[in-house]
């Protein structure tokens, strides 16, 4: 078959995807959110699944999730690989029963954790897909994360299309260089061990080359003054002087404990349950 | 003036080093003043320059003594902190310096770290000083190279230093760039009064922008000078390592002693007034009817060599974060031939790394084909491809795989089952002098070793042709020379080499042949000296061409001359030449060209 380039399922498009989630490049409600109110929002909608077995309650909340994963546009990749987790674990949970010699029933109730996971999967997604490196970092700071874990967090995103870059061109200079596979065997097992080898050796020139990245970073960072901010209150407060919570967040914030009330209580009306 | 740094008897050994790197070093830098820092590697420049920010001893506490005083505050009793707010310093790596995710924020981010409130519009203002307020939304990794070092400025700037040190600035531009970068260098200078101080390889620019040389050897000063006095004594800075600009050399094999030029319009002048005639033609016998090097490479002479690779009607591009499409490649039609030295040459961006990938086959083109030695790339993977073509990546560390050169050698030829492979090894090692280092991780040799490192592994695989990716960005004369020769020596082994470079001397010393990229198209296909004598194209494809050029143009030399040597041939005065500096073979592809035989 002839090699052709693919605008999607490629690499370079996995690549993009794993950037325009990490920066929020796509826009979406809660990206236009205080980033403080967006981690609040997050923990009500990721606690509230877990004080009911009602399916009612759990059928709302999931379709809410669904709404807020829609509006926040989660783009293709992450949707499709929570797509396939979903299903594969829906798969496994089956075959589990099956083997072990359980019933409907048994599925029935395990069916109802993977709701709840499934509702805490999507709000992450809605949440963190909105969340750009600078604002996850400054809601973090505000909310009296040490200073550190804060800068951590934004300095872990500005390295990760170098890493990924490095990664690539250091897979690529193994299958231009190294011994290539010959046969592909039984369901391509060779290829498949191959590239856990390939994956496993990429990690000693990953090490080697970000130390010696970081060292400049490091010294980059005493001369800027990160060292000095971290003592220094005035520092913390212009760095957080920004954060402002204006209607959208209030009205976002107090619609979604309206829709955890609504479902709780359409719950209590008509109580049903997978068991 | 008033002195801004000054440094008095200053010693500083790194802690665990048997040796000082700084050995008594003194030195006032005048406030106002555009600063070179000048020497061979090791000579202490990057440390001279680390204590200006006190980085030395506060952040490196090794054994110092004397005492270095920045804008009256001895730098012992201060802390970086504090002196950063007077000197500000950009690294030669600078793409690591920048740690935060959008231009404005990197900007803001020292302002921000001392808590100043008006750092909004101290971002705004420094965006505003380098001319890249277009840029401030931006993702830093979506910039150019030349954008990010522009951004890294800026970014120091951002606290109003007094001082600012740019440790090799130019390092890795395309010549457009380079100029742009020391023009806005000179700005700030100028408009803000801000003393500069660059350390730098390149004399060409220390000529055109700098005040003051200070000459490091061996962790001292050797002179502090103003430039023109310091470019006058060419022998002293050849002898340190440090080639004089071409238009001093020239002028030196005509005056040992005196006043020297600084660039080609001053040399112009300088030879004219000392009555030097030039021969405007090119370097033959006058009875020779046809000249030897073709003007073009034309279609028949091509036809008869030996094809090697082809890309026919080519396009490709990359998707943006965005989803924009970007055009990288526009329709590219190329043969590359059996012994030619390519030389690939265009602005950053051009297309020219892209175009070396489609080489290789690690990426097909969206459409049209690339054949190598009769192969598409669309039929067989890279990995087999590789067989036949091998690709050097710019940064040498991303070839280095394992934990010794030895092995990064050996992975192609073992990996292969190449008969012989570990003589094979023996011999390439050998070839690129690394024997005695072959058992070292290549991430641990100097920069002109790492180069050799990845040529013993382009050698080891013996490609029918070899792609270089800027083979002397980042490396001192010395090295970059040692480059140069080993890039000759390869004729014996690969059928054709293709370089991807911004380095014009490369061009002018190396090449037989150069394609010039512009916006994805091959907007031309010529010879180093045809290049170097069309302006219009130069300007066109960002290029600045060698001073010896540029300077052989101004006479009306055509073609213009490539080398120092090849310049004074082809004036005609009689008078008793001097040969140029203790390095007469620096410039003179010739003397490269017989260094291919005795290898």
């Amino acid at each position: 078959m002839a090699r052709t380039t693919h605008d999607v399922i490629s690499v370079e498009w996995i690549k993009l995807e794993l950037l325009r989630t990490a920066y929020a490049t796509r826009g979406g409600l809660l990206s236009r959110m205080d980033p403080r109110v967006v981690l609040a929002w997050y923990v009500l909608v990721a606690l509230a699944p877990w004080f009911t077995h009602d399916s009612t309650v759990l059928g709302l909340l999931f379709v809410f999730s669904v709404v807020m994963v829609i509006v926040s546009r989660v783009g293709p990749l992450v949707l499709g690989l929570f797509v396939v987790g979903l299903l594969t674990e829906g798969i496994y949970l089956a075959v589990a029963a099956w083997l072990f010699g359980g019933d409907l029933d048994t599925l029935m109730a395990l069916a109802e954790l993977t709701l709840k996971l499934g509702i805490v999967s999507l709000a992450s997604m809605a949440a963190f897909v909105s969340l750009d490196p600078e604002k996850l970092s400054d809601a973090l700071l505000a909310l009296r994360a040490p200073a550190l874990v804060a800068f951590g967090v934004s300095y872990g995103y500005r390295m990760l299309p170098i890493f990924m870059e490095e990664f690539h061109t250091i897979v690529d200079g193994h299958r231009l260089r190294a011994r290539p596979v010959r046969s592909r065997g039984l369901f391509a097992w060779r290829t498949v061990v191959h590239v856990g080898v390939v994956f496993v050796q990429a990690f000693y020139p990953m090490m080697l080359n970000t130390a010696k990245r970081t060292r400049t970073t490091v010294e980059a960072l005493e001369t800027r003054g990160f060292t000095f901010a971290a003592h220094d209150a005035a520092s913390r407060r212009v760095r957080l002087a920004h954060l402002r919570v204006s209607l959208l967040d209030v009205v976002v914030l107090a619609g979604t404990v309206a829709v955890v009330v609504v479902a709780y209580g359409a719950g209590a009306l008509y109580p049903t349950s997978l068991r | 003036m008033t002195a801004v740094i000054e440094v008095e008897g200053f010693r500083f050994r790194y802690p665990g080093a048997t040796v000082e790197s700084l050995r008594g070093v003194d030195l006032t830098i005048e406030q106002g003043d555009f600063v070179a820092v000048v020497g061979g590697n090791g000579s202490g420049k990057t440390t001279l320059c680390k204590t200006f920010n006190g980085l030395v001893p506060h952040y490196w506490s090794g054994r110092t003594d004397g005492q270095v005083v920045v804008a009256g505050v001895p730098t012992a009793t201060a802390s970086v902190a504090e002196l950063s707010a007077v000197v500000g310093y950009v690294y030669q790596d600078f793409t690591n310096q920048l740690v935060r995710p959008t231009v404005r924020d990197e900007v803001a981010f020292a302002a921000v770290n001392f808590g100043l409130v008006d750092h909004a519009a101290r971002a705004a203002q420094a965006l505003e000083m380098l001319g890249i307020t277009h840029l401030a939304d931006k993702f830093v990794w979506q910039l150019s190279g030349g954008q990010q070092h522009l951004v890294a400025i800026a970014a120091v700037m951002v606290l109003r230093p007094q001082v600012l040190v740019v440790d090799e600035p130019v390092a890795e531009l395309d010549p457009g760039r380079a100029a742009h970068i020391y023009e806005s260098l000179a700005h700030l200078n100028a408009a803000y009064g801000t003393t500069i101080v660059v350390i730098e390889h390149h004399t060409d620019f220390v000529a055109r922008y700098a005040r003051s040389v200070v000459l490091m050897a061996d962790g001292a000063v050797v002179w502090h000078l103003p430039v023109a006095e310091a470019l006058a004594r060419s022998d002293e800075l050849d002898a340190h390592g440090v080639p004089a600009p071409q238009v001093v050399q020239v002028a030196r094999a005509y005056e040992q002693h005196g006043p020297v030029p600084l660039t080609p319009v001053d040399a112009a002048r300088w030879l004219t007034e000392r009555g030097v005639e030039v021969r405007r033609g090119a370097l033959r016998d006058p009875s020779e009817p046809e000249p030897s090097v073709p003007a073009r490479p034309d279609a028949a002479r091509s036809a008869e060599r030996t094809l090697v690779a082809r890309l026919d009607d080519v396009r490709h591009g990359y998707r943006g974060v965005d989803g924009r499409f970007d055009t990288v490649l526009d329709g590219i039609d190329l043969d590359l031939h059996e012994a030619e030295r390519v030389a690939l040459v265009g602005s950053n961006g051009a297309g020219k790394s892209t175009l070396m990938r489609l080489l290789t086959g690690l990426r097909v083109p969206r459409s049209g084909t690339v054949t190598v030695e009769g192969v598409s790339t669309r039929d067989v993977s890279a990995s087999i491809m590789a067989d036949r073509v091998c690709y050097l990546y710019q940064r040498p560390e991303e070839m280095f795989l394992t934990d010794t050169v030895r092995g990064d050698v050996a992975l192609y030829p073992t990996g292969r089952d190449v008969p012989d492979a570990t003589r094979l090894v023996d011999e390439v090692l050998t070839l690129v002098d690394l024997h005695h280092l072959a058992d070292r991780d290549g991430r641990t040799l100097s920069g002109g070793q790492q180069r050799r490192a990845t040529l013993a592994v382009g050698l080891a695989m013996r490609p029918s042709l070899l792609l270089l990716d800027e083979p002397t960005s980042s490396l001192d004369i010395g090295s970059r020379d040692g480059v140069i020769a080993m890039l000759a020596r390869l004729a014996d082994h690969i059928r054709c080499v293709v370089v991807a470079t911004h380095d014009m001397h490369l061009v002018a010393e190396w090449a037989t042949r150069v394609v010039v990229l512009d916006q994805g198209a091959v907007v031309a296909d010529t010879t180093p000296a045809e290049l170097f004598g069309d302006v219009d194209l130069m300007a066109r494809a960002g290029l600045v061409p060698p001073q010896v050029a540029e300077l052989g143009r101004l006479l009306g030399m055509d073609p213009p001359p490539l080398s120092v040597v090849e310049m004074v041939g082809r004036t005609g005065t009689g008078a008793a030449l001097v040969t140029p500096g203790h390095g007469p073979g620096r410039s003179d592809r010739t003397e490269v060209g017989h260094g291919a035989h005795h290898a």
